[in-house]
């Protein structure tokens, strides 16, 4: 995976630019569909609960998040309303940048609660 | 009375403040106690470089082992380290540093750390219990102002890693410490292999999403015991392993084997690491030189600097401090 050099924050989208020179976009939505928290992560175990995410995500308003840089492997996002508390590795945005699964087909199965 | 807004200053009244009473004096004094503390945090925040948080989830994985192990390790190159042992109510890591039944040096209202092997600054709780029996019973405030107290009120002097030790699990102290102390780079989460030991991991790596901290990466102690022997050069040595297995060595030319048992199981700690997209930082092995060390005041890593365990430390330190980025972000542009 090349080193993410770009993050740039479009209205509905975000643009990265990548060392190697290429570029994706990935919406605020599938950014926000794929958040890898704890609370998040379930929901995307089933379909139908997966959808109903999606389309809460979809009514939210759009906005521009706050970025913030997590160690030297991760970003976070803060926006002002939804779930701003998952920690997405570079590995997990690539993903997302390359259409691919972030989850990687595996459902979510946590001790947290 | 006009409707002025200018006051007119009679120089014959009496101006003297009525005098405090002994109440509200006490509660001014606290409070110039609580902003003095405040600001001397944000003083240490600047004058240590690296500040690094050890949690667990579940008791019993060795935390105060990693704690001691990576401040050592740390101190092995060269570097100005601390402990601050915040276990209020079970402090062991002054017994492994070897400064059991030390006291603590204050000079102008500043406590000094005592120093550990290797140079390595503590501070820990033991230090002004009357004896090691003594319990601690204290409620979450009180808790709460001693750990204000040991961040604000002691002169740690420059240091570049501060190490921080937590009690199991995620309730106050962890809190407490996130709140009050700037810029903590992040926190190392400590498991055994075990499946009941990695459920409380995830605990401590979705805790660290709540306090906004990144994980820098979860360490599996107890991954392995090694056991070596000699026996005629060529021979096969069957060893009866946990859960009924078998595990086979050929003795090498020298008659020489050796075979890992994998007590507590093996691998869950980078399986937890790879389910949460966090860092694995390594494997530690299960070595009974660790009971013996912290027993008798003379750490691994100190009595073996060159064993496993202290090479398996210098991997996990390695591996830390790839995490640890002095400018975040550098080459990454966010517009």
């Amino acid at each position: 995976m090349p080193t993410m050099s770009r993050f740039e924050r479009r209205e509905t989208d975000v643009l990265l630019t990548y060392a190697d020179g290429s570029e994706f976009s990935v919406t605020y939505d599938d950014l926000r569909h794929s958040c890898p928290c704890a609370k998040c992560s379930p929901l995307r175990n089933e379909d139908e609960a997966s959808k109903n995410l999606r389309r809460q995500v979809e009514a939210l308003p759009k906005e521009k998040p706050k970025v913030r840089i997590v160690g030297n492997y991760a970003l976070g996002f803060e926006w002002t309303q939804g779930c701003s508390s998952g920690i997405f590795r570079f590995e997990r945005i690539w993903d997302l940048a390359n259409r691919r699964d972030p989850d990687n087909g595996k459902p979510y199965v946590h001790g947290a609660w | 009375m006009s409707d002025s807004p200018v006051t007119t200053h009679d120089p014959n009244a009496d101006d003297t403040p009525a005098e405090a009473s002994p109440q509200e004096q006490k509660k001014m004094e606290q409070a110039y106690a609580q902003m003095k503390r405040k600001m001397s945090m944000e003083e240490i925040g600047k004058k240590i470089k690296h500040k690094i948080m050890v949690l667990s989830g579940k008791g019993g994985v060795g935390k105060s082992t990693v704690s001691t192990g990576l401040a050592l390790s740390l101190a092995q190159q060269g570097l100005s380290v601390g402990i601050l042992d915040i276990d209020i109510t079970g402090p062991n890591v002054p017994k492994m540093m070897g400064l059991d039944g030390q006291r603590l040096h204050v000079e102008s209202g500043r406590i000094h750390p005592a120093k550990g092997h290797l140079g390595v600054k503590v501070i820990s709780m033991a230090f002004l219990l009357d004896s090691e029996d003594t319990p601690v019973v204290w409620r979450g405030p009180i808790k709460l102002g001693a750990i204000q107290q040991f961040i604000g009120d002691v002169e740690w002097g420059n240091l570049d890693y501060l190490i921080i030790d937590f009690p199991p699990g995620t309730s106050d102290e962890p809190l407490t410490v996130a709140q009050s102390l700037p810029d903590i780079d992040g926190m190392v989460i400590v498991t055994t292999p075990q499946e009941v030991a990695l459920l409380d991991s995830r605990k401590s790596i979705t805790f660290s999403e709540s306090l906004k901290l990144p994980v820098l990466g979860v360490v599996e102690n107890m991954s392995g015991y090694t056991i070596s022997g000699k026996a005629p050069p060529g021979s096969e040595i069957e060893i009866a392993a946990p859960a009924g297995k078998t595990l086979k060595a050929t003795a090498n030319d020298a008659g020489e084997f050796s075979v890992t048992l994998d007590i507590f199981k093996k691998g869950g700690g980078k399986s937890t690491a790879e389910e949460f997209g966090v860092p694995f930082l390594g494997a530690l092995p299960f070595d009974p030189g660790f009971v013996r060390g912290g027993d008798d005041g003379v750490h691994r890593i100190v009595s073996e600097p060159e064993g496993p365990s202290a090479v398996a430390f210098a991997a996990i330190v390695a591996a830390l401090q790839e995490q640890i980025v002095d400018d975040p972000g550098a080459g990454l542009e966010i517009i």
